[in-house]
């Protein structure tokens, strides 16, 4: 008897814990589709658009711009109240954006390619890092001096689309990526290699390169092959919409880019205060690390000799050698189509405007 | 007779509908998704018939580490519920210890177990030995107790050592624990194989496969890659059940 009334108890719970997260869930759900009518009406009003950014990977100093435009207001005063979601290893920019989960994304080029040659509907409108980040680094005592030194070596990436660089680089230089060495798939800590347990590992400049260095090695203990050097770079961090969403919210993502670039030239400018902005937003990561990160970065956004009123700039022979690589490498089965639906500036045009 | 081929065709028209219905649209239609979203059964079928040799290499991969791995964890589970039947004063700790690893996720074990391990394979070995240990130890204990009273008594009048009331009663009384535990395990050795290769250092087998398709957007090769490895888990499973009904055929007459 005692029993019974114990399992109608827990019965009546699970039924009252239904029914309220699914009335939760039904609210946001009305308050999304609230938002996505909102008009481009801006700061008059007083009433802010909403917009939702999807990182491609944690809350770090990789997206210090959009921190720090969000933390100095700059979004607000183009009239945008600006959310930006995290990413992480499962959390696919492309997949986010095309679903209305965020607006806008930031990704890889070559993985917007792969994306866009299978049918989604989008379209790449802003180029925020100018080079390539990656490298691939060894111990200076394995002897890898150049590429071909790899064959035989096991070699780490990240794979899900990060190994195009990697096998660019070892196919220009004579390798063959399945018979001539072992590609393995790396964590996202460098303990494998300081454990020896693989050769080479990939590492992007601002995160990786700085954790090997933070973990006691020396610049001099390292052997870095750099993907720009090498002649395989391949783009990386942009932003892209769906296609039907930039149709109907043109002026919204001008004045999103617009707020963007300010908050990157002055994060390129000042890393030090943009490590610091973005380690109060997400503590995850050390603010020393944040700091060697957004240093880094800047060298990506705002490479030597490029002019920072031009951040966000197009390369159009940049993202043509991406496509070419991705093409060459096996990424794509078909050459990718570049023109004003999967690849536009006008809208930077617009925002860098006087 | 007649029976029994109703039995069979009622599911398998409801296969046939479901998988028709998945071709012409139907879920698409409902979920509202895009052919490049959830690609549907001919182009599923096509793609894996052109990947097969990689396929079935990579299905290779995961089975064989998820069979080593269950067949030590189910020997060590096995090993524990008989320790805690011969020694129930301390022996009961290690069931409690393996119930409590049970609880662990394997979302968290894989990568510890990459930390401890340096090849792909070991690290899967590994996570599966964990994940089957529990439910053997947990079933071997059952059946090593749940005896018949007087059984044990006429053992006992007889003056029977601990050792022949275990190979004459409580191993074969386990029989049918050990059967339902390795049914178990057989499901969830390859759950824990596959997700055990999303973090592995490794870039062969089915779960690194899946993983690594869907993130590319080569949806369709990901999905031939869960139904070979559904198709795998059930040819297993059908393995494991007429194992079990030779077996406990031979059980049964001894009663």
């Amino acid at each position: 008897m005692k029993k019974s009334k114990f399992t109608s108890l827990l019965a009546v719970i699970i039924l009252i814990l239904l029914v309220a997260t699914g009335c939760s869930s039904g609210n946001s759900a009305a308050t999304t589709t609230g938002t996505g009518t909102s008009g481009a009406d801006k700061t008059t009003s007083g009433k802010l658009d909403k917009v939702t950014l999807q990182l491609k990977w944690l809350p770090q100093s990789q997206f210090m711009g959009y921190y720090v435009a969000q933390a100095k207001g700059y979004y607000k005063d183009a009239g945008i109240d600006i959310e930006i979601l995290p990413g992480g290893s499962d959390i696919i920019p492309e997949q986010q954006v095309y679903n209305g989960v965020a607006n806008i994304g930031v990704t890889w080029d070559s993985s917007l390619m792969k994306y866009q040659s299978k049918g989604w509907g989008l379209v790449q409108v802003g180029q925020i890092f100018q080079k390539s980040a990656m490298l691939l680094v060894s111990k200076a005592s394995s002897g890898i001096n150049s590429p071909k030194d790899l064959k035989g070596k096991k070699v780490g990436s990240w794979f899900g689309g990060n190994e195009y660089e990697i096998y660019a680089l070892l196919e220009a230089n004579g390798l063959n990526k399945d018979t001539d060495l072992k590609m393995v798939q790396q964590d996202y800590t460098m303990n494998q290699l300081l454990k020896d347990e693989i050769d080479a590992t990939s590492a992007m400049t601002y995160n990786e390169y700085g954790l090997l260095l933070e973990s006691g090695l020396k610049e001099s203990d390292l052997h870095v092959l750099n993907m720009n050097d090498a002649g395989v770079a391949m783009l990386e961090d942009c932003l892209f919409v769906n296609s039907d969403w930039i149709a109907k919210n043109e002026d919204l993502y001008v004045r999103f880019l617009k707020a963007s670039i300010k908050g990157w030239a002055e994060a390129c400018a000042n890393p030090e205060a943009a490590g610091k902005v973005v380690f109060d937003v997400d503590q995850s990561v050390s603010l020393a690390h944040q700091v060697y990160m957004a240093k880094e970065v800047a060298k990506l956004v705002v490479p030597k000799d490029f002019d920072p009123a031009k951040i966000g700039y197009m390369d159009m022979a940049a993202i043509q050698q991406t496509a070419d690589l991705a093409l060459k490498y096996g990424l794509l089965s078909k050459p990718a189509v570049i023109s004003e639906n999967t690849f536009t500036s006008k809208y930077w045009t617009k925002a860098t405007a006087k | 007779m007649k029976s029994k081929v109703i039995t069979i065709l009622w599911p398998l028209a409801f296969g046939i509908a479901l998988i028709l219905a998945w071709q012409f649209g139907l879920f698409h239609k409902v979920l509202d998704l895009k052919p490049f979203q959830l690609p549907v059964p001919s182009e599923i079928a096509s793609t894996l018939a052109a990947n097969l040799p990689k396929a079935l290499k990579d299905c290779g991969v995961t089975i064989s580490g998820a069979l080593v791995g269950m067949i030590i964890g189910s020997l060590m589970g096995f090993m524990i519920a008989a320790i805690a039947t011969f020694f129930p004063k301390w022996g009961y700790g290690g069931m409690i210890v393996v119930t409590a690893l049970n609880a662990v996720p394997i979302v968290a074990l894989s990568p510890i177990m990459n930390l401890w391990f340096s090849t792909g394979m070991e690290q899967k070995i590994a996570v599966v030995t964990v994940v089957c240990m529990a439910a053997m130890a947990i079933n071997g204990y059952s059946g090593l107790n749940n005896i018949n009273p007087y059984s044990i008594d006429l053992m006992h009048s007889v003056a029977a050592s601990e050792w022949t009331i275990f190979k004459k009663l409580r191993f074969p009384n386990s029989l049918p624990y050990i059967f339902t535990a390795s049914k178990i395990n057989i499901a969830s050795s390859i759950i824990a194989a596959i997700i055990s290769e999303y973090f592995a250092a490794s870039t062969s087998g089915l779960g690194f496969g899946i993983k690594d398709n869907l993130r590319k957007a080569e949806m369709a090769m990901g999905w031939s890659y869960i139904v070979v490895a559904s198709l795998a888990g059930v040819i297993l499973y059908c393995v494991i059940l007429l194992v079990e009904r030779d077996a406990l055929k031979w059980h049964a007459s001894q009663k």
